[in-house]
């Protein structure tokens, strides 16, 4: 096959749409990174804070904020007076 | 894509590459045999290479697995098939077998991947990663975990955008999104079936919340979160991420229920169980763990001073059946039980459940014999036709099981049966040249 290569992305999106959940999907985690890098810029927070500025359901900002902490973007701090929650802030300004 | 089918030739096939079948594959390929492994997942290792540390000793899982994975990759008489999958199997003839291998596309070429991850950074994409059991994401193109063999990115094709990204920063120019579905005819002498266990899935027991009551999470969730690269930072609530201090187990979660269609014992759940909550003792030295049993099984070599030492270490054993979950606001748990000792119905307050569940039989592999009929025992695990006098022996002459592929059993038992397994194959194979 005459693809050239670190192009073959464009070939198979030709036979190959992508379905609209996937395209929504990403549009989701974007927005969503971006609420919680915004947060963290203004200072760092625990994860109830989180939930509470950003008006989205507790558990939903473990599974996005942990994974933002796998990709590079966001770091772990102090536990707060309780030993109950962590302070999480943002790592390379949420540049990673 | 109709492109004439490749043909390759082998001594044996072995069917999953989990820790029963590395171990026949590599003795295997010890006595110069030469072996095909295919494994589904994109990683060989199975569950074991998913766990934190192991009864009765406390090894880091990873540290013993590390070493073999490598030893069965490099070995020269081994060839691996990862993301694979094994169809249409016949048997000719004794000592002949034919067997169609389905190798579904990565999109990455694995021998020039280097594992340097550039790829994973510009994907914008994020979705539950499978190998953290949904816990945290993972990118659409990945590679499934640290210590995975091989260790390069694989592309999630479901989940990708073909925005091109990964491909673009590549280095080796290895992603390649022409890559097809590629079908193999292969010829061997003896098959050895090693494709593990299915876990019991807890949405099948409404009554303990789980995906409803996001601290209530699987064992096998908590094995992620005690081992070294695990989805959080520490040990947390999936719930609202606060760090639990008192941490209830279900046992029997799934298994000896005829009402759940599985009346057996799962045989390492207590005992795996046991092995975390005294890593959750080191882990969170303030915690208090409480296991819910109705028998505790520690059948094993020194598993009955393992569960005396964590009876030692402070952790509380409750003789009761728990009936129903309920949540409270603050996302603690209500576990109502029938305390047996005391005959009586109780309740008590967990802000963490971990439900020890079951270990189920993986069927679908009987559906790939074709003109044999691979039997399975009333349990649905593979029979084994004769199983003092030769426990790997199937109800086909040539194909042996190895592993808790014939029913529930831990590492040790795994690699022993792994071992019995090779040892009749050669045997079988030895006879072929008499
Ligand atoms: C939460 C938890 C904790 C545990 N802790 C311990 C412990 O501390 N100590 C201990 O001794 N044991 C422990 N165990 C048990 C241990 O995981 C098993 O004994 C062991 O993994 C069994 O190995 P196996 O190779 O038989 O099966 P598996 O690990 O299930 O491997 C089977 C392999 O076959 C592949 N496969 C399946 N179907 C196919 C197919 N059709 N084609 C190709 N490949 C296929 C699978 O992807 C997998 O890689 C634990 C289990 C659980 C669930
Ligand atoms: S092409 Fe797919 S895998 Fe590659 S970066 Fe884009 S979304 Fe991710
Ligand atoms: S696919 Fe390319 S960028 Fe991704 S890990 Fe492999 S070599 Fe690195």
């Amino acid at each position: 096959m005459d693809v050239e290569k670190g192009k073959t992305a464009k070939y198979l999106k030709e036979k190959r749409p992508v379905p609209k959940e996937v395209t929504e999907q990403l549009k989701y985690f974007t927005r969503t990174k971006k609420s919680i890098l915004n947060a963290l810029k203004e200072g760092d927070k625990t994860i109830p804070q989180l939930a509470e500025i950003l008006a989205i359901p507790k558990d939903e900002v473990v599974f996005q904020l942990m994974s933002l902490l796998k990709y590079g973007f966001v770091e772990t701090g102090e536990i707060d007076d309780m030993d109950e929650y962590f302070y999480y802030k943002i790592k390379n300004d949420g540049k990673n | 894509m109709s492109e004439q089918m490749k043909s390759l030739e082998f001594d044996v096939l072995v069917i999953g590459g989990g820790i029963a079948g590395g171990e026949a594959a590599l003795n295997l390929a010890n006595l110069n045999y030469k072996v095909l492994l295919v494994e589904k997942e994109l990683s060989i290792g199975g569950k074991m290479i998913m766990l934190s540390k192991v009864f009765p000793t406390l090894d880091c899982a990873a540290c013993i697995t590390t070493p073999k994975i490598s030893e069965i990759a490099r070995h020269p008489n081994i060839t691996i098939f990862t993301g694979a999958e094994t169809r249409k199997i016949t048997k000719i003839e004794e000592h002949h077998f034919e067997a169609i291998v389905l190798q579904k596309p990565r999109y990455v070429n694995v021998t020039d991947c280097t594992g340097c991850q550039l790829c994973e950074q510009a994907c914008p994409v994020s979705v539950s990663d499978q190998y953290q059991y949904g816990l945290v994401g993972r990118k659409a193109v990945y590679i499934p975990f640290s210590i995975a063999s091989p260790r390069a990115a694989a592309i999630d094709i479901e989940n990708c955008t073909l925005c091109g990204a990964c491909e673009r920063v590549c280095p080796t120019q290895c992603i390649d999104f022409t890559q097809t579905e590629e079908e193999f005819l292969v010829t061997i002498k003896s098959i050895v079936v090693a494709t593990g266990f299915d876990l019991f899935d807890p949405l099948k027991i409404p009554r303990y919340g789980y995906g409803t009551f996001k601290n209530v999470i699987t064992s096998m969730q908590m094995e992620r979160q005690l081992a070294p690269t695990r989805p959080y930072n520490t040990i947390l609530r999936p719930g609202d991420g606060k760090m639990p201090d008192n941490i209830a187990y279900v046992l029997c979660t799934g298994s000896r229920d005829k009402s759940l269609g599985n009346p057996i014992c799962s045989q390492i759940c207590c005992m795996y169980s046991v092995k975390q909550a005294q890593l959750l003792m080191g882990a969170l030295p303030m915690a208090d763990i409480t296991i819910y049993y109705l028998h505790i099984r520690a059948f094993g070599k020194g598993f009955n001073e393992f569960y005396a030492q964590a009876q030692d270490m402070g952790v509380e054993f409750v003789k009761g059946k728990v009936g129903k979950i309920t949540e409270k606001e603050n996302g603690n748990l209500i576990l109502r039980y029938e305390d047996i000792e005391q005959g009586k119905v109780q309740e008590a307050e967990h802000d963490m459940v971990v439900l020890s569940v079951g270990v189920l039989p993986n069927q679908g592999i009987s559906d790939a014999f074709e003109n044999k009929k691979l039997e399975l025992d009333p349990f649905n695990f593979i029979n084994q036709a004769d199983i003092l006098a030769s426990p790997a022996k199937t109800s086909i002459d040539g194909v042996f099981v190895a592993g808790t592929a014939s029913g529930p059993m831990d590492i040790p038992d795994s690699i022993l049966s792994g071992g019995a397994a090779s040892a009749e194959t050669t045997s079988y194979l030895r006879r072929a040249l008499l």
